[in-house]
């Protein structure tokens, strides 16, 4: 999909929304007063699922997809909430946090690099293992240590979750962007026998890429728990899905050898404008429909998935067949 | 008659699985109270684990074609949707069956023609469709019933099912499964479909129309499993029903050494990698182990068998792929 459609499907929504809610606009800083107002929302809302993408970026693109995000984030979190509010917090939990993240990390891509593991079924299996390692920790209490942490509140925070969303972006992004890594991992994903043939370390650079989906997952997981102030063992469900969806509508292709950090970027913001948007939706001045219209949520996320698959397939081969 | 060729790997896995299921039934009895007898846990089969090896059925021939399904507990919710309102509305038990069963069909079928019209994976379709099906579910629910509120009860009318019937279905649909796979072509075919698109063409078979027709037979044995699903609940809350039901059937499917690529696997397969995670599981039970252990567990023997089997096959994989 090409990153000029993503803007104008944002624009729309952000269209649609404003009809919807008819907001008051000369309350509110005028036009563009609303507007900044709502992409602060949104950034902070999506700010894990922001972070985690630019991971599952990397990893889509090596023609792997890591379907255990959602409990990798879940699970740190938990990891988190296990410690009590003191001011160590910050030198006991959040190290220990980071270092679980990298370990859960590592463990999915010793399961594909080492192991030769199918990543579907390999990050299937540890989704349910990290989902389970949750219960064990809190069982079905919820934990919420996160209010006492002097500070924390600050994470959750729009300077906080929006300059580490942003500087990811900006520095991460064009530091991969020009790196050799990129090259590799797109030839990776491209064609692995070719990779092996110019004596690329294959299972090096798929280990090191699902290990940074990890270390993403724990700094997310702090954003996360930073806006929450609790969690409990059944949270974050559904959030692969969201990173998948806005990674995919990105236009990295899932099968591998083609990324856009941009555009995964700009597939965050759609989805994370929809769901922002639907939130809201009781509010809504004079609409009346004979059923919740959050459900409807699910709907439009799964169809923004085939539909951005369809469309990048479809360009794509009209590409390949032009001489 | 020409048997579908087993592989060695496919051979030596249903042997350890088979070992596998008489050691569980072995543990299990060993730790049944006194007066208790295993008969129990035999006739239970059908109520816990059928629904997942029904389904397991129909999925694998999904699998050896290549293709996979991860909406299934999403189109049992609308199933149940469907399920809950004509029971509430008084509706003939026959008709209420009907309904319902050709729902989770028609659903399924309906991801197979999505795959072979819209030409994107599996994986993405049936991802998008596991969060469409869940909101379909929910909106229907609300559309169906003036005063839904997250819960529809259904009373006891249907629980006659209980386990006789569970057993009787899941007998015959194992014989059906296990028939079908041994003398129908169908299976073959979709084998032929997993093995080589190309292949498959030059012999005249369409790949597509054989995916479309995989779908079509997964979709009449997950009908099967909605009936078993809902008719063993009193109150169907469709946001909840048959979450993560995906897993355990793609992990059953797996662990019966089907290969998630296509080309490769049985129905036996599947019947033994379902059973074997079900007596797993109820060991645990009947060891006394908390619940919240048992994700982690069964996790664990997913990712260790499929572990396993790919890491020794690891060196002879490689040494194709660069042939």
């Amino acid at each position: 999909v090409k990153h000029s459609t993503l803007v104008i499907l944002l624009a729309i929504e952000l269209a649609v929304f404003a009809i919807l809610e008819r907001p008051d606009l000369d309350a509110r800083g005028g036009l563009s007063g609303y507007l900044v107002d709502w992409l602060e929302r949104v950034i902070e809302q999506t700010a894990p699922a922001s972070i985690v993408a630019f991971g599952m970026t990397i990893i889509i693109a090596t023609a792997g997809i890591d379907l255990s995000v959602g409990s990798m984030v879940a699970f740190v979190a938990c990891v988190l909430g296990s410690f009590p509010a003191s001011a160590d917090f910050w030198w006991t939990a959040v190290p220990l946090g980071l270092v679980t993240g990298v370990a859960l990390g590592a463990a999915n891509g010793l399961l594909v690099a080492r192991l030769d593991m199918p990543p579907i079924i390999a990050t299937l299996g540890t989704m349910i293992l990290f989902r389970g390692g949750c219960y064990i920790l809190l069982g079905d209490v919820e934990r919420a240590p996160f209010y006492d942490v002097p500070g924390y509140e600050e994470l959750g925070s729009f300077a906080i979750s929006g300059t580490a969303v942003l500087s990811l972006y900006c520095v991460g992004g064009f530091l991969f962007h020009r790196s050799r890594r990129r090259r590799e991992i797109l030839l990776i994903g491209g064609n692995r026998v070719a990779a092996r043939y110019a004596g690329l370390r294959v299972e090096r650079r798929l280990l090191e890429a699902y290990a940074l989906v990890g270390v993403l997952a724990a700094v997310a997981s702090l954003l996360y728990t930073g806006r929450n102030f609790s969690i409990q063992a059944g949270a974050l469900a559904g959030f692969e899905l969201q990173v998948i969806v806005a990674v995919v509508l990105g236009g990295t292709r899932v099968e591998g050898g083609a990324a856009s950090l941009v555009g995964t970027f700009l597939g965050v913001l759609v989805v994370g404008v929809l769901e922002e948007g639907l939130r809201g939706a009781a509010l809504w001045p004079g609409v009346e429909l004979a059923f919740k219209i959050s459900h409807l949520r699910y709907i439009l996320l799964g169809v923004l998935l085939v539909a951005g698959v369809w469309l990048e397939s479809r360009t794509r081969s009209r590409r390949e067949r032009r001489p | 008659m020409i048997r579908p060729p087993l592989s060695r790997t496919l051979r030596y896995r249903l042997v350890v699985l088979a070992l596998g299921n008489a050691v569980l039934i072995g543990i299990l009895a060993s730790l049944l109270d006194e007066g208790a007898s295993l008969a129990r846990v035999f006739v239970g089969i059908g109520r816990h684990a059928g629904p997942v090896l029904i389904a397991a059925y129909g999925l694998s021939g999904v699998v050896f074609t290549g293709a996979i399904d991860l909406s299934m507990g999403s189109i049992i919710a609308v199933s149940g949707s469907v399920f809950g309102i004509l029971v509430h509305e008084g509706t003939h038990p026959v008709v209420v069956l009907c309904a319902t069963m050709t729902t989770a069909w028609a659903l399924a079928s309906l991801n197979g023609v999505a795959v072979v019209i819209l030409r994107i994976p599996a994986l993405i379709v049936t991802l998008a469709a596991l969060a469409i099906h869940r909101g379909v579910a929910l909106i229907v629910a609300d559309l169906g019933l003036a005063d839904f509120s997250g819960g529809i009860g259904v009373g006891v009318d249907y629980q006659w099912t209980g386990s006789a019937t569970a057993n009787v279905v899941l007998v015959g649909a194992s014989l059906l499964a296990l028939t079908f796979g041994a003398l129908a072509k169908s299976p073959r075919l979709f084998l032929a479909r997993g093995d080589s698109e190309d292949a498959c063409r030059l012999q005249g078979v369409s790949p597509r129309s054989v995916i479309l027709r995989a779908f079509f037979v997964h979709g009449f044995f997950l009908g099967l499993a909605a009936l078993v699903t809902v008719s063993n609940l009193r109150t169907i809350e469709p946001a909840r029903i048959a979450q993560g039901f995906e897993l355990d059937v793609v992990g059953a499917v797996v662990l019966g050494g089907t290969s998630v690529f296509g080309g490769e696997g049985s129905y036996a397969g599947a019947l033994l990698g379902g059973l074997f995670l079900h007596f797993l599981e109820q060991s645990l039970i009947y060891a006394g182990v908390s619940p919240y252990y048992r994700d982690v567990v069964s996790g664990l023997t997913i990712l260790s068998v499929i572990g396993v089997d790919c890491w020794l096959h690891r060196r002879a994989r490689r040494l194709e792929e660069l042939r």
